[in-house]
């Protein structure tokens, strides 16, 4: 079984090609982020985790790429990428303030097999995710509400403020359902009347959040590098198995 | 401050330019302090090229010089490559 | 047929085009390129070497290398990677002060760094007011991120040469391929005849 999860991670998707990506739909999910939907003829289908190269080109051939996170499941059909506006960024800008339907663009994928997950691997899961971070983690967790799978699965989010969470009502609604246990830490500026976590991810809280090392979960962590180094770090040294942590890492600011 | 660096699953996509075969998860065995780690938990350097280090001790895994029509690779350590063949290949 | 993003620009500058070599574009940022982690060295340690091809190596501490000459000049900057600074002020010591009275018979130098980074260059090419070691940009202290204490600056060249958080020069018969240079990029490096690739 592990043996057979490792060649799934391990099969390139078709052709690692750049093909034209069309945007279908775009939806606002916060002031500063929002969710592009696309159509990729010929897209292979991808794992919950992995991430696409996105490539926008000018009228006078400048090129622009960047990383994004795939946050649909595979079971959705669609390749969808939430965004979150980086102030003078080069290319989120665009992507959450300029672009609409029916804009083209280029995308190469599904890209990674370390930092993805299938019910078919098994849990327990321990997701923990700064800012943006939550993309990927969000299509593991649709992954398995899709699969209807009761796996172990814990998400701590770390975000800012309420106006900055992704994904807030539809984790709100996916986190009653057994196995899943949802936890948000604000790091501003938590919600009027809030009596949750606040401030930055600690060692209680992943204590809190668990499962603890002795159930062995696989750790799958998301963010801004400093957030992500942190996070490993604390997690190392509450004894979980460095070789469950997977890391990915958005650079210094997030994306 | 923590320095600017992301990991080997950024990158992934242009080493699976030169591999037939998804790259984050490929064991390496560094030559200088011998842990075993998958490329996707290596440390990414975006320099004039890319570099990835070995997230253990820091040193130096792989070298990629990106270049409008080529890439340069140079590899350090030990890789493990595992590559998935296609339905009528040849058998052993 | 590359489909082109309607209304995407980037976040590129309006500027004179003969300002800029083939293939750059002008940024207004100051990006953070590295080879690896930013090293940070104390001033109390740190030292500047010459040495090699030479009658006498030489050494500076910092306290030593700040009491020499400098010069606060204005250049243009440009990356292989495509960004171009214009207008960039720094300070530091031209390299024609640390050569002075130095004898050699050889043609190249590499700079070796902190964090191990190489870099090398024709001796030449340092010399006759085109090169410095800079310890300030823009009016302040350069930032480790940006090369401090102390980076070579070789502005004529692409910015891979100019090397951070620089250690040592060594004076070297032979051109000697640096770290980006064994991996493809220009021996040379020349952003006016856009030297970015070995076979360029």
């Amino acid at each position: 079984m592990a043996r057979a999860a490792v060649l799934e991670r391990l099969r390139p998707r078709g052709p690692l090609v750049w093909r034209t990506a069309t945007i279908a739909a775009v939806k606002e999910e916060t002031p500063r982020a929002r969710t592009l939907s696309l159509t990729v003829p010929g897209w292979p289908g991808h794992r919950a985790g992995q991430h696409v190269d996105l490539r926008l080109t000018a009228e006078d051939g400048y090129q622009a790429q960047r990383s994004y996170s795939i946050s649909s499941a595979p079971e959705a059909g669609s390749v969808d990428v939430t965004v979150e506006l980086v102030d003078d960024g080069e290319v989120s800008p665009y992507l959450v303030e300029e672009a609409h339907p029916g804009d083209e663009l280029e995308v190469r994928g599904p890209i990674g097999g370390h930092f993805s997950w299938s019910v078919d691997d098994g849990g327990p899961v321990l997701l923990v995710a700064g800012g943006s971070g939550l993309a990927p983690l969000m299509s593991m967790l649709r992954h398995r509400a899709a699969r209807a799978s009761r796996t172990d699965a814990r998400l701590l989010v770390s975000t800012r403020s309420p106006g900055d969470a992704l994904y807030r009502s539809e984790l709100e609604e996916l986190g009653p359902r057994p196995g899943l246990l949802v936890a948000w830490t604000f790091t501003r500026e938590p919600p009027p009347g809030w009596l949750g976590f606040a401030g930055r991810v600690d060692a209680e809280m992943l204590a809190a959040v668990g499962p603890g090392p002795e159930a062995a979960p696989r750790c799958f962590v998301c963010g801004p590098t400093p957030f992500v180094e942190h996070v490993a770090n604390l997690l190392v040294d509450a004894g979980h198995d460095p070789h469950l942590i997977h890391a990915e890492r958005f650079g210094p600011t997030g994306g | 401050m923590t320095d600017v660096h992301t990991d080997g699953n950024g990158v992934a996509g242009l080493l699976a330019e030169v591999l037939a075969t998804e790259p984050t998860v490929l064991r390496r065995t560094c030559q200088s302090c011998g842990d075993v780690q998958p490329l996707g938990a290596h440390r990414a350097y975006h320099g004039a090229g890319v570099v990835l280090r070995c997230p253990s001790c820091g040193d130096v895994a792989v070298r990629i010089g990106v270049h409008a029509h080529r890439l340069t690779v140079e590899w350090r350590g030990t890789l493990l490559l595992e590559v998935e063949r296609a339905e009528d290949a040849t058998g052993a | 047929m590359t489909p082109i993003s309607r209304g995407f620009r980037g976040r590129r500058a309006d500027v004179d085009p003969g300002r800029l070599p083939p293939g750059q574009y002008l940024t207004p940022d100051f990006p953070v390129l590295s080879a690896g982690p930013t090293p940070r060295t104390d001033p109390a340690t740190w030292t500047l070497t010459i040495d090699g091809a030479v009658d006498e190596p030489r050494r500076w501490s910092w306290e030593e290398f700040l009491a020499l000459p400098s010069e606060t000049f204005t250049v243009d900057i440009h990356c292989v990677t495509k960004w171009s600074k214009l207008d960039t002020t720094w300070t530091g010591v031209s390299l024609d002060t640390l050569l002075e009275g130095v004898e050699t018979e050889a043609d190249y130098v590499v700079a070796w760094c902190d964090g191990d980074y190489t870099t090398n260059l024709p001796l030449e090419d340092i010399t006759g007011g085109r090169a410095w070691v800079a310890h300030t940009y823009d009016g302040e202290p350069l930032e480790a991120e940006h090369g401090g204490p102390a980076r070579l600056l070789v502005p004529h060249l692409y910015f891979w040469k100019s090397a951070k958080w620089v250690r040592r020069l060594t004076l070297t018969p032979d051109d000697e391929p640096g770290f980006w240079e064994s991996v493809g990029y220009h021996n040379y490096g020349d952003p006016w005849r856009e030297q970015r690739y070995w076979s360029d």
